[in-house]
């Protein structure tokens, strides 16, 4: 049995989860947004070539002993201590093989490594071979084609409104817009009161190039079911003639 | 009480393997062909493989189906793991042999020369990877003797290639691989199953991008997409008892197909 209200609030928390990787997105967008044009504008103000010349001079010039302390605070000076623990074996390396290492370029500066190769049994043929003697029946995918005859001798048998729709919707979707036409038609004839049914029937008319009467069967339908959607495609109808 | 609209729908997507609910689809269609084919020909073992939920225990039941109106057909489709009830349970089906005795191999090869048939009888294993090693030299042998004829299918699994495993490596005359369905066949298939049982109304809810999403959820597996269009319609049953408001029948929810897959465990939330 299903438990409804759980699965709402299931559902919520996964949307939730799945959400949140594209509102980080968003967000860092916005800030970007935000922040970039700022940052841009304040480079602008200081030209970064004077700034640096400005610098280079600042540090030539001799500085009054107050002012040097002052400075003392804001450059910063590359730490040489790394070169220190360069010298010092890194414990990770087997000190056993290791190489006292040159300053020479020119040579290696750790021998090559000597790769221990052991004979190994000869490895065994591959279980790919499924079939020896038989063969293997390759199918090849195509689409599928769905038997569309089939549905329409069953609608002339049961003249079934939604099947006539379905085919109407399919021959449409498939660029079969006369056929589409009749079966929405038929359709039409059998339930009057489908909306998509006389959509279809007023798309596949604009298709084959009448939109006049297609118009003219939207406002018909209109004025007896007061349909929205249908008003909706007719108001795109008209803007686009105008246009 | 009015009928709902969406029950029946919900019952036709009940996950069990009946052969009337066989769908037709143009790759598995072919499939079937070439199967029927081969079953006719001289050869000792036909083996059908693929993913989990790709439609192997359908189309072999199927198989049996349309076989068993024109020679003896033998369906196994729950694996008896012990080889002395195996070969019992063969000789019963298809010599009406009765046995409460241990049956030897040798015993079963006689049986079976003794008893003539027209055409040699098939048998159709289901979830053959279950067998014993030792189990299935005995069905080589069998086979070797054109006692009997063997469909048996297999699960392929990412670990193994099972048909490269050492019985099937020579014995095989044919071998036949089921792909889960592409977007397109998936679609076909959802289709076909509604408007064979002329829920008309019901497909004509469902577009293109519905069956995209199932069809992302399930991966084309025929077992995930049957049991995700049943909890999707159990949804839809259950919305129109009790918020037909909710309803909009233009088009499946997208959220309520979510619901079914988080149901169905497809998503994990």
């Amino acid at each position: 049995m299903l438990d409804i209200a759980k699965l709402e609030r299931r559902w919520l928390k996964y949307k939730i989860k799945s959400m949140i990787p594209y509102s980080l997105m968003v967000t860092a967008v916005i800030i970007l947004g935000f922040t970039l044009p700022l940052v841009l504008s304040h480079n602008a103000s200081t030209t970064p070539l004077a700034s640096l010349k400005e610098s280079t001079l600042k540090s030539k010039t001799p500085l009054p002993a107050h002012a040097k302390n002052d400075e003392k605070s804001i450059i910063l000076e590359p730490s040489m201590q790394f070169l220190q623990s360069m010298n010092v074996p890194s414990p990770s390396v087997d000190s056993v093989n290791a190489v006292p290492m040159s300053t020479t370029p020119s040579k290696p500066l750790t021998p090559q490594p000597q790769i221990e190769t052991t004979s190994l049994p000869p490895i065994a043929k591959p279980l790919q071979a499924p079939v020896q003697k038989g063969k293997l029946t390759s199918i090849k995918r195509d689409d599928a084609a769905f038997d569309i005859h089939e549905l329409e001798e069953r609608f002339k048998n049961n003249s079934n409104p939604n099947l006539g729709l379905y085919i109407a919707r399919y021959h449409y979707d498939h660029g079969n817009y006369t056929e589409s036409y009749n079966y929405a038609l038929k359709t039409n004839a059998i339930n009057s009161t489908m909306d998509e049914s006389w959509l279809i029937f007023a798309k596949s008319l604009v298709k084959l190039g009448k939109e006049d009467q297609a118009k003219k069967t939207l406002q018909l339908y209109i004025s007896n079911s007061n349909s929205q959607s249908a008003k909706n495609y007719l108001d795109t109808l008209s803007k686009e003639s105008s246009k | 009480m009015e009928p709902s609209l969406f029950s029946k729908p919900r019952d036709l997507f009940i996950d069990v393997v009946n052969p009337r609910d066989y769908v037709q689809i143009d790759s598995v269609s072919h499939i079937y062909q070439s199967l029927k084919t081969s079953v006719q020909k001289p050869l000792k073992m036909i083996l059908l493989y693929g993913r989990p939920g790709t439609g192997k225990s359908m189309l072999l039941h199927k198989l049996h189906h349309d076989l068993s109106k024109h020679q003896k057909v033998c369906m196994i489709d729950i694996p008896i793991i012990d080889e002395d009830d195996f070969l019992r349970v063969l000789a019963q089906k298809i010599y009406s042999y009765a046995s409460r005795e241990a049956l030897t191999l040798t015993r079963f090869l006689e049986l079976s020369s003794a008893v003539n048939f027209p055409v040699i009888p098939i048998v159709l294993l289901d979830e053959a990877q279950l067998y014993s090693a030792a189990l299935m030299e005995k069905i080589r042998l069998i086979s070797d003797a054109r006692a009997l004829k063997f469909v048996i299918t297999l699960h392929k699994t990412d670990n193994e290639d099972i048909i490269a495993k050492e019985h099937f490596q020579t014995r095989i005359w044919e071998s036949i691989e089921l792909h889960n369905a592409s977007y397109e066949e998936l679609k076909i298939y959802i289709q076909k199953k509604l408007l064979k049982a002329n829920c008309f109304d019901v497909a004509n809810m469902i577009n293109d991008k519905n069956i995209k999403l199932i069809s992302k959820l399930t991966r084309g597996n025929y077992r995930d997409s049957n049991k995700l269009m049943f909890a999707l319609f159990s949804l839809y049953t259950w919305y129109e008892e009790h918020n037909p408001s909710k309803i909009k029948y233009n088009a499946l929810s997208r959220k309520w197909i979510e619901m079914a897959a988080i149901h169905t465990g497809l998503i994990h939330a």
